[in-house]
């Protein structure tokens, strides 16, 4: 087989000779389209007017490429004139326009600010002088501010070092900052004879540049579905995580918080899930760095890491997501599921700046799950232990006491025997404990934080690093990273650029197997609420030499396992980028990037034999699991934007990509305990298992052309259209290429002359697009391939080796399709006081892939097939408004989503596919409905005998006062037939609502998010809301409101404690999933205004709190987003709560 | 730069790293022998497949009544229930027998002169794969009745448009499969290494038992007897097979089931196993024997089971047990003292293929050690007797001869005028738990007689079963699963649903 060594970083030369033509055969396909149209100070302005003087400089305005700065006597603007000027220069023309009127004016770069004569020049010196320097919040010097004396015409502009002064300032004065495309600031002077102002963006300037793939684009011209993330909010909040901070933030933008541990990837999933079996997570694009998708397992975890680990929020610079397939299908097979770019700080040119954050504070517990208190836990195991007794024994009496049982029974019996030390006064020798208490910390977190950026013409450079400790609410959890970051950006000539972005990071987390089955947290709460000091009390309860309580749990306590417990994942990550740019000519650029993702992984896990097992047999156990991910990813574009003849706007980008991934897994379990417990590594333990030890290694390359080009007229008329072909090795041999079109248009509805008269209309964009985007997240890299098992047969008694297919070949595997519909509607109005965007979408997922089942006459019974359909449609608003701007600042913002999502199409027969794991399935795909809506018997009440004598329909040997069940099918009796369709997991609609408010320094932001309409099915039920459970294990709290007789009956949802029908899934364990919380309160006060310091140019002290008010309806678990097990939760620990002190400083 | 990708495209076929795919495989003999290797491997489940389908459903066995959560799927099949389409044991050996014909239609596929250059290992390799595909469609046939025919590589959307076919058209392919075989196969291996591998001779053993099958009377419109008066053409088959010398039935009846005697001269063809953690363990002497207390009891500790499946008392009685036929204590024991309950108590379970060496057992359940006959030359013997019987050249005192030597070696004493029911009496006693009992009362056309004379009896535990059963149990049904892919594929057989 021939073999090329596809890698420019080692078969570097021949590829960049390569590279080179392509270029030169770009430049030649573009340049015969180019010709001059520029402006400049030397030229080129035709004019000829008969109008008033200030309609002229009006016109100038528009069509000059220069902007006016005018603060005059507007009587001398209403003089008449007559001009007409061919081929002149803008000099020659203010000079006769200006002249004999008193007025003056000075160029500073495009601005030209017209004041009254002579204001510029004089110092009138008898008068208060205020002197300052205006600059933008990087620090970069600002030229061209008009500063004015609020409420004269007195005034002056900035510099080019963005310096001022200005005279004739009356002590009381307040000045007026204002320069285009930033907030205007007014500012008492207090007497004060230097002020220095840093003016900040408008959010909604007309400039505002986004990045969309591959590029950056005006905001105004976008037309397809983009939604931001305010980054500036990042500096400003303590988060650890980047996808934290997208909680709630974008409209269409799902956030999912499935785990409670610090440093756990979370799951976004934009505009409802499109896919049954392959990803439903995002694409992620790090300065324009696609990262291999990874999806979240069954567990809630990313197998192999997540995009966004190590990631310091601080280092970033902005966040957007690509929704529709118009703006995301540049990215082609990997865009369904909605590509996220992260853009990374960049040093800016002007006086460097240092910056230093630094917080600290607190994490807890956001909520307990209600449990019987041990109080309630002793009445319900006395009543389960009697009815146990009297059942047995009818003679028998309730109030009979030890010996009298033991008598009757004829030997100790535990389960009819209570302890009578439970009911002597102070119960001695039997600690009251309450679990999550004993396991529930108050755990610290700090952050330090260091960055420092600036940059001349020549060299642009921004680097951070950043140091995060941070202790768990619960024993034994612990979480630290380290990162830097250098991004340096060099200009090699006037036509070269180049630069490297180079970003190391080291986390540690430590997991003592806290979420999930079987983890420390569902045994807290599973275990019985009191212990006997004899069997070593909540802190030592079965470990050690300490056995068991007689009426104790077999689990040993989950306050030592936590603490003694290492479960250690260390992952080392360095992201690398490197590119270089050549500006072949005006507009035109070539662009080549290298980039490499290389994380290393390793996992360790060491319980020792005192906190293991009983105590006739503790034995230790241990394993380490490591990978190593590598992405390798070679970009080259070529790009080109030009305006011509003043209203036709062309950008355009065409390239190809090579993109590879490699993942190396190795694991080693041990077996048979280890040699001591003060070994915690695998060379002590005391076997290794064969089975669970091995290593293993996948592949899989990427290769993509694609092109974009847009046009717009007089910023008016906007068009995008896009295409990707993608060829990737996951595909089977007969579908290895795909091809991703989209296209969108825009109209700019506020520009046209018919809406100029509406002046409470700033903007207003209508917006429309269609597109085809792919999903190759198939599972894994070789579906199509029929892969090879082990089928090894004996001959004589020697063993002898067997190959054959353990999956059919398919040729025609390929990529999950989705095409979107995207109607959007941007408005701002009263000057963009208020303003935001509509969205409707309809997209709709093909080519799903799903397991069919086909004919055994295949050799098999299933097959991996493109074949399934699911729909999503939704709205999707975002509404923001400065209620207040004077003094005291007041802005909300606010978005709504709401999806609906419905199955179109399953296999051939569109057979319904049932899911959900333990006893029966409790989900179900079914055309016609949600995605994994939940298929569950219903309980209606509790049996009375009333009931049972009707002939009510029983489970199995149900009795008076256990749950009563719907009989869906009329059979009679109930079964696994009875189960109904009552609820779907993905919610209706989701909300986000921030408010921020400033007075005089202070700062208040308020963020609140919620969720409504969606159901969630717990099967962490099966261990803490059972029917049928015994005395033994604890329960949620709604069992002490229980049916205990027909006088009694309790609240009608729990039935008799002891009840021998076993169990099936139903409405009992289900839950909607509708929350709202108050996820972050944030207070700020700007320092500055104590410190009068010209070393520091920005100082801010603040306090966060996060998620300490909301509700839920969660009754059985602790998150209802989380996942953890199956799919489900089944032992999720509850979110973090916090309280943190921050301290911002820049120098 | 489109020359640089060009280049790369080539990067898109990405096999993979950790593991064997097709793509790559099958390009040398060695290869294509791992592929056979895995065919064989299809064996592996042939033993208790057979066991649930065959021998329980006959007069040998029988299921405690049970309710509730205690019924286990091998119940509603031991009592002839009409509703067992959805049950596993009855998709089991459809799945794998299919799985089988799909291995050896890879190899088929792949297989070719230039790959397998040495013509005796290409004749070989191709003669065993022929054989085993016509061994699984044999048992589909021998289960189903009519089945879909599949002779080459298909994917699931083919797969949906082929159809049941007649069981005659199924037996063209078995019988040419199996006429290559013994054309391609040698006579016998030299090499210890190559014990277990299919000889011509075990290709003419299978292929008379395919004949004596076909010639049964036709009970059922779509069972797998044709009334094909075939018994000379099997007679041939066997008469080669006895005149080749190759084998001779051991003296000792023991012996046959014994690990130092595997490979005897007894066995024509076995399925092949090895104990110690490979995977090519066997798993049915637990599941034939599944009581644990009674593998705790000699000492065995892996857990096996539960207690399922128990012997009729109608076996018990057809050992004489006043006289000394050795295969009674041998094969079945009905009184033992049980370790874990502390007492002797009776309860008859299988001791044929546990007991006489520790040896064959395994680390677990899934690692017996023992070889499961499938045609001794015993069978081949009686096959024989069966062809005179059924009206082939030969004479009764061949018949007798037979027999007798068949009962000298049980123990017990000579008779004469062996009729064909005598003759099945002896094969039930001789092949007792081997999976021959039930295809021995289809293929002469007694099943349904001496299945309802024994359900018609008083035992309690014949209360489950019905009283009789009609032709449409010599088959069993189509698995609901396969009925289910695809509405109107197949249709269910008669008398199921």
């Amino acid at each position: 087989m021939k073999k090329k060594n596809c890698i420019p970083f080692f078969a570097g030369l021949k590829q960049i000779v390569q590279i080179m033509k392509m270029t030169i055969f770009l430049t030649l396909i573009f340049s015969f389209q180019v010709y001059a149209s520029s402006y400049g100070q030397s030229g080129e302005i035709n004019l000829e007017m008969n109008s008033t003087l200030k309609e002229v400089i009006e016109s100038l305005d528009k069509t000059s490429g220069y902007h006016f700065v005018m603060k005059y006597d507007e009587a001398i603007l209403d003089k008449k004139v007559r001009v007409k000027y061919t081929n002149e220069s803008i000099k020659y023309i203010l000079d006769d326009l200006l002249k004999n009127t008193g007025l003056s004016y000075k160029i500073i770069d495009r601005y030209i600010a017209i004041t009254a004569d002579n204001s510029l020049q004089k110092v009138v010196s008898q008068q208060k002088t205020v002197i300052g320097k205006v600059t933008d919040v990087s620090g970069i010097p600002l030229p061209g501010v008009t500063v004015v004396i609020k409420g004269t015409t007195a005034g002056t502009i900035t510099d080019s070092e963005g310096k001022y002064d200005i005279t004739k300032v009356p002590g009381d004065a307040v000045l007026l900052y204002s320069f285009i495309g930033m907030k205007s600031q007014e500012i008492e002077v207090s007497g004060r004879n230097m002020i220095n102002v840093i003016m900040e963006e408008e959010t909604i300037g007309i400039e505002e540049v986004v990045a969309v793939g591959y590029g950056t684009m005006k905001k105004a011209n976008i037309t397809g579905a983009i939604a931001q993330y305010n980054a500036e909010s990042l500096n400003e909040r303590p988060i650890q995580r980047v996808d934290q901070a997208l909680v709630g933030q974008m409209a269409g933008v799902h956030v999912k918080q499935t785990s409670g541990m610090p440093g756990s990837g979370l799951s976004i999933e934009v505009r409802g899930s499109g896919s049954i079996s392959a990803n439903n997570e995002p694409l992620y694009v790090i300065d324009g760095f696609p990262l291999e998708v990874s999806s979240q397992n069954s567990s809630g975890k990313y197998d192999t890491g997540n995009p966004l680990d190590n990631i310091n929020p601080n280092d970033i610079e902005s966040v957007q997501v690509l929704k529709d397939a118009a703006a995301a299908a540049i990215y082609g097979s990997r865009a369904s599921n909605g590509v996220v770019l992260i853009t990374t700080k960049k040093g800016k040119v002007g006086k460097s700046k240092i910056s230093f954050n630094y917080y600290t504070g607190w994490n807890q517990a956001q909520r307990h799950v209600k449990m019987l208190d041990s109080e309630q836990w002793l009445d319900r195991a006395y009543d389960v232990m009697n009815q146990t007794y009297l059942k047995a024994y009818p003679n028998a009496s309730e109030n009979d006491n030890y010996d009298t049982r033991v008598a009757n029974i004829g030997s100790f019996d535990r389960t009819m025997i209570p302890d009578p030390a439970w009911a002597e006064d102070g119960h001695p020798g039997i600690d009251f404990v309450d679990w999550q208490d004993e396991i529930f910390q108050k755990g610290a977190i700090s952050n330090y934080q260091v960055s420092a950026s600036g940059g001349t013409d020549a060299v642009k450079y921004f680097i951070s690093s950043d140091y995060l400790d941070q202790d768990g609410y619960i024993l034994g959890v612990t979480y630290k990273r380290y990162s830097a970051r250098a991004n340096v950006e060099v200009k090699v000539s006037n036509k070269i650029t180049a630069g490297i972005n180079i970003a190391p990071s080291y986390s540690v987390k430590n997991d003592p197997g806290v979420e999930g089955k079987d983890s420390q947290f569902h045994i807290a709460l599973g275990m019985s609420p009191i212990v006997s000091t004899a069997a070593g009390g909540a802190e030592f309860y079965n470990t050690g030499d300490y056995t068991t309580y007689t009426w104790g749990n077999s689990r040993n306590s989950p306050v030592a396992v936590l603490k003694n417990t290492i479960g250690k994942t260390k992952n080392f990550r360095t992201l690398t980028n490197i590119f270089g740019d050549y500006e072949i000519i005006d507009g035109l650029h070539v662009r080549s990037s290298l980039n490499l993702d290389n994380t290393d992984s390793r996992y360790k896990y060491y319980r020792p034999a005192f906190v293991s097992g009983s105590l006739s047999s503790r034995k230790a156990s241990g394993r380490y699991v490591g990978y190593n991910r590598q992405t390798f990813v070679n970009e080259n574009t070529v790009s080109f934007d030009r305006t011509f003849a003043e209203k036709h706007n062309v950008s355009a980008v065409a390239g190809m990509s090579y993109n590879m991934t490699k993942l190396d897994y190795n694991r080693i379990y041990a077996t048979d305990g280890f040699g001591t417990d003060y070994i915690t590594t695998l060379n002590d333990a005391n076997g290794i298992s064969a089975s669970n030890t091995y290593t293993t290694e996948t592949k899989n390359v990427l290769i993509s052309y694609f092109g974009r080009v847009n046009y717009s007229y007089m910023d008016r008329y906007l068009l995008s259209a896009s295409i990707r072909r993608d060829g990737s090795s996951r595909f089977g041999n007969d579908t290895k290429w795909g091809v991703f079109p989209a296209v969108s248009l825009g109209w700019r509805l506020s520009d046209e002359a018919f809406m100029k008269n509406a002046e409470w209309l700033s903007i207003l964009k209508a917006r429309a697009s269609w597109g085809i985007s792919g999903n190759n997240g198939l599972g894994g890299d070789y579906e199509h391939i029929a892969m090879l098992q082990s089928s090894d047969y004996s001959f004589g008694g020697n063993q002898v080796v067997g190959l054959t297919s353990e999956n059919i070949a398919n040729s025609d595997l390929s990529w999950e399709q989705s095409e979107t519909y995207n109607f959007g509607l941007d408005f701002g109005v009263f000057k963009n006081r208020l303003y935001g965007s509509i969205e409707y979408y309809r997209k709709s997922n093909t080519d799903l892939l799903l397991n069919i089942n086909v004919p055994a006459s295949t050799g098999f019974d299933n097959a991996l097939t493109n074949i399934g359909e699911v729909f999503n449609h939704g709205w999707e608003f975002e509404l923001n408004s400065k209620n207040f701007t004077g003094n005291f600042k007041w802005n909300t913002s606010l978005n709504l989503s709401f999806n609906g999502n419905k199955i179109r199409h399953l296999g051939p027969d569109d057979a319904p596919i049932l899911g959900g794991s333990f006893d029966i399935n409790h989900n179900i795909l079914k055309v016609g409905e949600p995605m994994y809506s939940i298929y569950v018997v219903k309980q209606i009440g509790i049996l009375s005998a009333e009931d049972i004598s009707n002939g009510a329909a029983l489970y199995g040997s149900e009795e008076e006062g256990d749950p009563k069940y719907e009989d869906y099918d009329h059979s009679g009796s109930i079964s696994a037939d009875d189960r109904q369709i009552l609820g779907h997991p993905n919610p209706d609609y989701t909300w986000g609502l921030t408010n921020t408010f400033k007075y005089k320094g202070f700062d208040l932001s308020v963020f609140i998010q919620g969720q409504h309409g969606g159901t969630l099915y717990s099967t962490f039920g099966r261990a803490i809301d059972r029917t049928g459970t015994g005395w033994l294990d604890n329960q949620i709290q709604a069992w002490a409101y229980r049916w205990r007789s027909a006088d009694n009956p309790g609240n009608g949802l729990k039935g008799n404690a002891k009840s021998s029908f076993g169990r099936i899934k139903n409405t009992d364990w289900m839950y909607s999933n509708d929350y709202w919380r108050i996820r972050n309160i944030t207070m700020g006060y700007d320092l500055k205004r104590l410190i009068h310091s010209n070393m520091i140019s920005g100082a801010r002290i603040y306090v966060t709190a996060e998620n300490w008010f909301g509700n839920d309806k969660y009754d059985g678990g602790a998150n209802p987003e989380a996942v953890n097990t199956s799919g489900d939760d089944y032992g999720g620990i509850p979110l973090a709560k916090s309280m943190i002190f921050g301290v911002n400083f820049t120098f | 730069m489109i020359l640089f990708l060009t280049a790369c495209e080539s990067d898109l076929e990405q096999v993979p790293i950790s593991s064997m795919s097709s793509g790559s495989f099958y390009t040398t003999t060695d290869e294509i022998e791992e592929a056979v290797n895995g065919v064989y491997n299809t064996l592996a489940d042939y033993p208790e497949n057979e066991f649930y389908l065959t021998d329980v459903r006959s007069d040998d066995f029988y299921v405690t009544p049970a309710t509730g959560s205690s019924v286990r799927s091998w119940d509603p099949i031991s009592n002839f229930e009409k509703t067992i389409a959805t049950n596993e044991l009855v998709e089991y050996p459809w799945d794998n027998d299919y799985n089988g014909i799909m291995r050896a239609n890879t190899v088929l596929n792949y297989i070719s002169t230039d790959i397998v250059t040495n013509q005796d290992t290409y004749d070989r390799l191709l003669g065993e794969t022929k054989f085993l595909r016509a061994f699984f469609y044999f048992d589909l046939v021998k289960l189903y009745g009519k089945v879909p025919l599949v002779d080459n590589l298909v994917t699931g959307d083919e797969a949906l448009s082929i159809r049941r076919i007649s069981v005659d058209s199924i037996y063209v392919l078995i019988i040419n499969d199996l006429t290559d075989a013994i054309d391609l196969l040698p006579e016998s291996y030299s090499s210890s290494d190559d014990e277990g591998r299919v000889t011509k001779y075990a290709a003419e053993g299978i292929l008379a038992r395919v004949y004596l099958m076909r010639s049964g009377p036709q009970l059922h419109s779509d069972g797998p007897c044709l009334n094909s008066g075939e018994y000379d053409k099997a007679l041939t088959l066997l008469n080669d097979i006895i005149n080749s010398k190759n084998y001779e039935m051991l003296d000792n009846y023991a012996n046959i089931f014994g690990l130092e005697y595997e490979n005897s001269k007894e066995i024509v063809f076995d399925i092949q196993f090895t104990n110690g953690g490979y995977d090519t363990g066997g798993e049915y002497p637990g599941l034939i024997n599944s009581s644990n207390n009674y593998w705790h009891t000699i000492g065995y500790s892996p857990a096996i089971g539960t207690e399922s499946v128990n012997v009729s008392e109608d076996l018990f009685a057809s050992y004489d047990t006043l006289s000394a036929d050795v295969r009674d204590n041998f094969n079945v024991i009905y009184n033992w003292y049980n370790s874990t309950v502390g007492y002797s108590q009776v309860d008859p379970v299988v001791t044929k293929w546990c007991c006489q060496d520790e040896n064959t057992w395994g680390s677990d359940r899934y690692d017996f050690a023992l070889n499961f006959p499938v045609l001794r030359y015993t069978d081949v013997l009686m096959m024989k007797a069966e062809c005179i019987l059924q009206g082939a050249s030969g004479t009764q005192d061949e018949v007798d001869d037979i027999v007798n030597d068949v009962r000298e070696r049980a123990g017990l004493s000579d008779i004469s005028n062996v009729t064909l029911d005598q003759l099945l009496e002896e094969r039930r006693k001789e092949f007792f738990a081997e999976g021959r009992r039930w295809p021995d009362l289809v293929r002469t056309g007694k099943v349904l007689t001496v299945m309802n004379a024994w359900l018609a009896g008083s035992e309690d535990y014949l209360s489950e079963m019905p009283s009789s059963i009609d032709y449409t149990s010599i088959i069993n049904p189509i698995p609901q699963d396969e009925i289910d892919i695809k509405d109107g594929l197949y249709d269910q057989n008669e008398g199921y649903n």
